[in-house]
């Protein structure tokens, strides 16, 4: 095993040891346990980040084909041959800014939550079962296996039910169980997807799929449509978001910092890779209405966080409208458009985790989070209300901040796909960016402004050092990437193009 | 086949045709059957002594007609029945077993036959099943 | 007369059984003559030592591929296989009945068929140590044994009744709830006949077909034979619902959940693992050899079966409220999920059964071993209500059982995802897609009730009168430990059983 396939592995057994360890320790050992799980938690961002090797994707582009798909690390070994399962693991520049992402959000819950353990307390468990969530995203982003994709899509769902139905708000019961009624549902439209390609094809392999494009039209078509279907529920792409409020407003802070931060990119992700990917011709066929779909959800999304009175819910609305500009820029299919997607992903898990980190903060201090009682925070705690300043103004767009990029690039690549239809939707998606703009300005207007509140002039002032800790890389995060956006474009180049040479063949 | 006999009844549902008539003759022989008997038969509205007694003729009816059998009975039917299936294997097995070839095997075999139920006697023996009490 | 022959009879290939009904006399002998006292170490150990050595016996016969005592016994690939699985299990079921650290004498009593509430019965019933269930126990998995192997239906069907009869018996075992229980083996008893009378009269009619009652001469008269194809088909329906009531499929299902309840738990529990992997044995035995030329003709009827037991199971499952009753109506829905994989009707299909059968009888002989430990005074507490909040009282126990769930289930990295994986994927390898899809959908419906008892345990406030979690004794720990362990290594390296059942898919004619 190369150093490569090390890395690769550990980036998966540490956070899943880390998780067993955790949960194994006694009870009153709960502040040690923490502090475990929080090393484990760095230990797998030193190893992802290590899995760094951007170059020309080795002899692999020097033939005549080159494949579409080149891992900069690889790791394929039988898993079950008697079922044709493989354990294939790889990174490449499309997935390696989400696992490192993924792998710091987690770091910093991790941190978080060794400093404040939501009720009802056991803040191992807390601890455990966020590693839990990691190791199954991780594989999310690496899998390079069609059904070691959706074993690991599959992991994510339960312990994170635990999360939201155990440490939530007040309705966490009703929000847990929508949360897994639409995601099993989702679920199975993808295992569905899944069963077709991989018995049409006679493969579940990612990289062959994409390479050589196996599938008949017609499989295709159906493949794409289910495989669309059961990660637009996760991404979520409207009509099919109904339950993200509900969960991001009960779950923990850390809970919706997760669930925000990376766990939606679960399903925009396997969008780039895997459908789009596996079933091109299906992709083509069904841009149109994923781009209506995603303008729609950009509209409606900014439209409702207008009329929110909740800071929680707020933010996980704005969700629907980001994650909405992300699908149009996928839809476009375009290398610009896949670009945006992939730039705007990691743009939203950066601030939107910071946001959510923030109205946790405020929630803590304040016992509430409607917009009603609030006001007047810039008096009250400067320090709070600067960084909320800071995480809205570049969750709405501002150049220079990382959530510009995203969705311009987004606007741009559907008007660069021309025609009517393109054009239209690019102009009411730069409408919704408008729209954005507006409701963070009102949510700014609301929380930081005016004469403090009762509620507000009641709360302590300063910031605990661990908050400064976890909001601090995000903070600068966003900061370096809107400013050199090549950190993430720059990797991600080569693989989009080869992408978009595959869809358009 | 019936149905390239009979033209009315042929093509590819000829054989359901002839079942349905087949059920058709049936149900009206049973009818006439039933109509004939009930014109020829005398009729004797009336229900006279003893018509519905348990037999008409010959000996009364002494006692009530639910009468029980001693449940420890069923123990010797149980053994009744083994031992009349083991004799109803004795007997082919004892036409043959002297034939060449056969020989020591099926003596041992039939012996471990016996030897299976005896161990059934022996332990209803042991749990007292077959004394009276 | 003159053409008799004496047949020929392979000792090494018989072993097994043979081992199994001498261990299962021996162990007749012992209650008639060992002082009462002394019987429970004997029985036990005399039991293990002869399912270990039947194991033994099945291990030397791997790679074997014969037919032998005058055609009535098949032993080959999946015979093996399958002979060896039954073992395994019911070598774990038998720790759950040896154990007697979580009831005063065991949870059975010596006679099944004393009048529940009369003098005697109650006598027996705080008299400890019957230990008649043993060679009971014995002869149900030789019967078992015997079935899988079986090369021709009269022998299939005195092995029927070998395995069932001891069964009947065991399900009115029960020390606490005699009524229950005996009311239990009664319905057993009673549909039990009813479907080998069903079975009877299907083997009359194959044989009108086919003037023989071994496989290979149903297989050659299917093809070649001048007899009306009703008897044919009409024997088949017959013979498959004899088959399918022992494997608990819809519309055949409808003793499981009254029995599961009724019957002692860790009959229970051997029923729902042993006498499952026994049916579909015998059933993908018949399907296969004997009536593979005719699969086209009851392929969409045994489809439609398998949609209906899935459907029945998972929505019926959802309505519980008893955990051993849940246990049962997901068990009906395995069924049905193994009846996708029997009617793949390929080398796949048949591999990926058999992996199924192994996979899921570890797991269920869990669960119901789980089961005998939450107790109050009353002896076992099955209601979902009275789980609450278990997992803040036993979380090791909880954990370990909401594993098992999980499983059940079908979550990735355990044991169900696998089986269900392997069966739906052979499945679709052969065209049924219509049966993947409504699998897929019914076990997404089956996982609700799963995850609301998980719910139950964790999220719930413990009650008053929640129960206690025994400690278990060292026989359940194992029991329940190799159960647990299985699912996790069956779902994380599937890889050397699956190869295992691959290579044994393969039946002689």
């Amino acid at each position: 095993m190369s150093a490569g396939q090390v890395a690769l592995v550990a980036t998966l057994a540490v956070p899943a040891v880390g998780a067993s360890v955790v949960a194994a320790l006694p009870s009153r050992a709960d502040r040690a346990a923490r502090l475990v799980g929080t090393v484990a938690a760095a230990v797998t961002l030193v190893v992802s980040a290590a899995l760094y090797r951007p170059g020309d994707g080795g002899w692999f582009s020097f033939g005549p084909n080159p494949p579409a798909i080149r891992p900069w690390h690889d790791l394929d070994v039988s898993w079950a041959s008697g079922l044709d399962l493989r354990f294939h693991l790889g990174v490449d520049g499309i997935s390696y800014p989400l696992v490192v992402l993924t792998a710091l959000l987690t770091l910093l819950c991790c941190g978080y939550t060794l400093w404040h353990v939501p009720d009802p307390g056991r803040g191992r468990l807390l601890t455990a079962l966020l590693l839990a969530i990691e190791v199954g995203i991780l594989g999310t982003f690496l899998a390079l296996d069609l059904v070691l994709f959706f074993v690991f899509f599959e992991v994510v769902l339960l312990p994170m039910y635990a999360v939201i139905a155990v440490w939530g708000g007040p309705d966490r019961r009703h929000a847990a169980r929508k949360f897994v009624l639409y995601t099993l549902l989702g679920s199975v439209l993808l295992l569905v997807g899944v069963f077709t390609v991989v018995s049409a094809a006679g493969t579940g392999d990612i990289v062959a799929l994409t390479a050589a494009n196996p599938l008949s039209r017609g499989t295709q078509l159906a493949a794409f449509t289910l495989l669309a279907l059961g990660l637009a529920v996760k991404a979520p792409l409207w009509p099919l978001h109904t339950w993200l409020p509900d969960a991001h407003t009960e779950a923990p802070t850390v809970g919706s910092v997760i669930l925000a931060g990376v766990l939606l990119k679960m399903g925009t992700y396997g969008l780039i890779r895997v459908a789009v990917g596996v079933a091109p011709e299906g992709a083509r066929w069904a841009a149109p209405v994923v781009g209506s779909l995603a303008v729609a959800a950009i509209i409606v999304g900014s439209l409702v966080c207008l009329a929110q009175r909740e800071l929680k819910r707020l933010i996980a609305y704005s969700s629907v409208g980001h994650m909405g500009f992300v699908m149009l820029g996928i839809a476009t299919l375009t290398a610009t458009g896949l670009q945006a997607a992939l730039i705007g992903n990691v743009a939203h898990g950066i601030i939107t985790g910071l946001l959510f980190f923030l109205a946790g903060a405020v929630k803590d201090r304040a016992h509430t989070g409607l917009l009603d009682d609030l006001g007047g925070l810039r008096e009250r705690a400067p320090g709070l209300a600067g960084v909320l300043g800071f995480a809205a103004i570049a969750s709405l767009g501002l150049p220079g901040l990382a959530g510009f990029w995203g969705e311009a690039f987004a606007v741009v690549g559907s008007l660069r796909r021309g025609g009517p239809l393109w054009s239209t939707l690019a102009a009411i998606a730069a409408l919704g960016g408008a729209l954005t703009a507006a409701y963070f300005l009102r949510l700014l207007r609301r929380v930081s402004h005016g004469p403090a509140s009762p509620v507000v002039a009641a709360m302590p002032a300063g910031l605990a050092r661990p908050e400064l800790a976890s909001w601090g890389p995000l903070v600068l995060l966003a900061l370096a990437v809107g400013l050199v956006p090549a950190l993430v474009l720059g990797m991600a180049h080569d693989p989009v193009q080869a992408l978009t040479e595959v869809v358009n063949r | 086949m019936v149905g390239s006999t009979l033209p009315v009844v042929g093509g590819y549902l000829g054989s359901y045709a002839t079942l349905g008539l087949l059920l058709l003759v049936g149900l009206v022989f049973f009818g006439v059957a039933f109509g004939a008997n009930r014109l020829l038969r005398p009729a004797r509205p009336a229900s006279p002594e003893g018509k519905f007694a348990t037999y008409e003729c010959g000996l009364d009816p002494v006692g009530g007609d639910w009468a029980q059998a001693q449940i420890r009975y069923y123990v010797y039917a149980y053994l009744y029945v083994l031992f009349a299936v083991e004799s109803v294997f004795l007997f082919p097995w004892a036409v043959i077993f002297d034939r060449p070839d056969f020989g020591m095997v099926t003596v041992v075999e039939m012996a471990v036959f016996v030897g299976v139920l005896a161990l059934g006697i022996l332990y209803a023996w042991r749990k007292r099943v077959l004394s009276w009490t | 007369m003159s053409d008799l022959q004496l047949p020929h009879i392979n000792y090494a290939a018989l072993a097994p059984m043979l081992i199994l009904f001498g261990a299962a006399c021996a162990g007749i002998l012992i209650e008639a003559f060992v002082p009462r006292e002394r019987r429970y170490p004997v029985q036990l150990g005399l039991s293990l030592a002869g399912v270990v050595a039947a194991g033994v016996a099945v291990i030397t016969q791997a790679g074997t591929r014969t037919i032998t005592a005058g055609g009535a016994i098949a032993v080959d690939g999946p015979t093996v296989f399958l002979q060896g699985a039954i073992l395994a299990l019911g070598l774990v079921a038998l720790l759950f009945v040896g154990e007697r650290s979580l009831e005063a004498g065991g949870p059975f009593v010596a006679q099944a068929a004393l009048i529940a509430g009369s003098e005697p019965d109650r006598r027996q019933v705080v008299r400890p140590g019957a230990t008649e269930v043993y060679p009971l126990m014995l002869f149900a998995i030789g019967g078992m044994e015997l079935f899988v192997a079986a090369n021709d239906l009269l022998t299939m069907f005195v092995a029927l009744e070998v395995f069932s009869l001891p069964l009947y018996l065991m399900c009115a075992l029960a020390r606490r709830r005699r009524l229950l229980s005996q009311e239990a083996a009664l319905k057993y008893f009673l549909l039990g006949s009813y479907s080998s009378g069903f079975f009877l009269f299907g083997i009359a009619l194959i044989y009108g077909f086919a003037g023989r009652v071994d496989f290979a001469g149903i297989h050659a008269a299917a093809l070649g034979s001048d007899r009306s194809n009703a008897l044919l088909y009409g024997g088949l329906a017959l013979l498959s619902i004899g088959l399918l009531f022992k494997a608990a499929a819809a519309p055949f299902h409808v003793w499981t959940p009254d029995v599961y309840q009724g019957a002692p738990t860790p009959v229970t529990g051997f029923m729902a693992a042993c006498t499952k992997v026994a049916a579909f044995g015998a059933l993908l035995r018949v399907l296969y050899v004997a009536f593979d030329r005719v699969s086209w003709d009851y392929r969409p009827v045994l489809g439609v079966v398998a949609i209906l037991t899935m459907l029945v199971g998972a929505v019926f499952a959802v309505t519980q409220t008893d955990l051993k009753r849940l246990l049962a109506y997901s068990s009906i829905a395995n069924a049905g999920y193994l009846l996708v994989g029997v009617l793949a009707m390929s080398k796949d299909g048949l591999s990926s059964s058999m992996f199924y059968l192994v996979a899921y009888g570890f797991t269920v002989l869990a669960a119901f071993g789980t089961l005998t430990l939450v107790r109050d005074a009353d002896g076992e507490a099955n209601h979902l209500s009275r789980w609450a909040g278990l997992g803040r009282r036993s979380p090791v126990f909880a954990a370990a059982f909401t594993f098992l769930l999980l499983a059940f289930a079908g979550i990735p990295l355990t044991s169900g995802f696998t089986s269900k994986f392997a069966v739906f994927a052979a499945a679709l390898d052969d065209g049924q897609t219509w049966l993947v899809v409504a699998g897929v959908i019914t076990s997404m419906v089956l996982a609700f009730p799963y995850l609301r008892v998980v719910v139950m345990m964790w999220l719930s406030e413990p009650a008053e009168s929640t129960p206690t979690v025994s400690i278990p004794g060292v026989l359940t720990s194992t029991g329940l430990a190799i159960g647990v362990a299985a699912t996790l290594v069956l779902g994380l390296v599937p890889a050397p059983l699956l190869d295992l059942s691959t290579k044994a898919a393969e039946f002689v004619r």
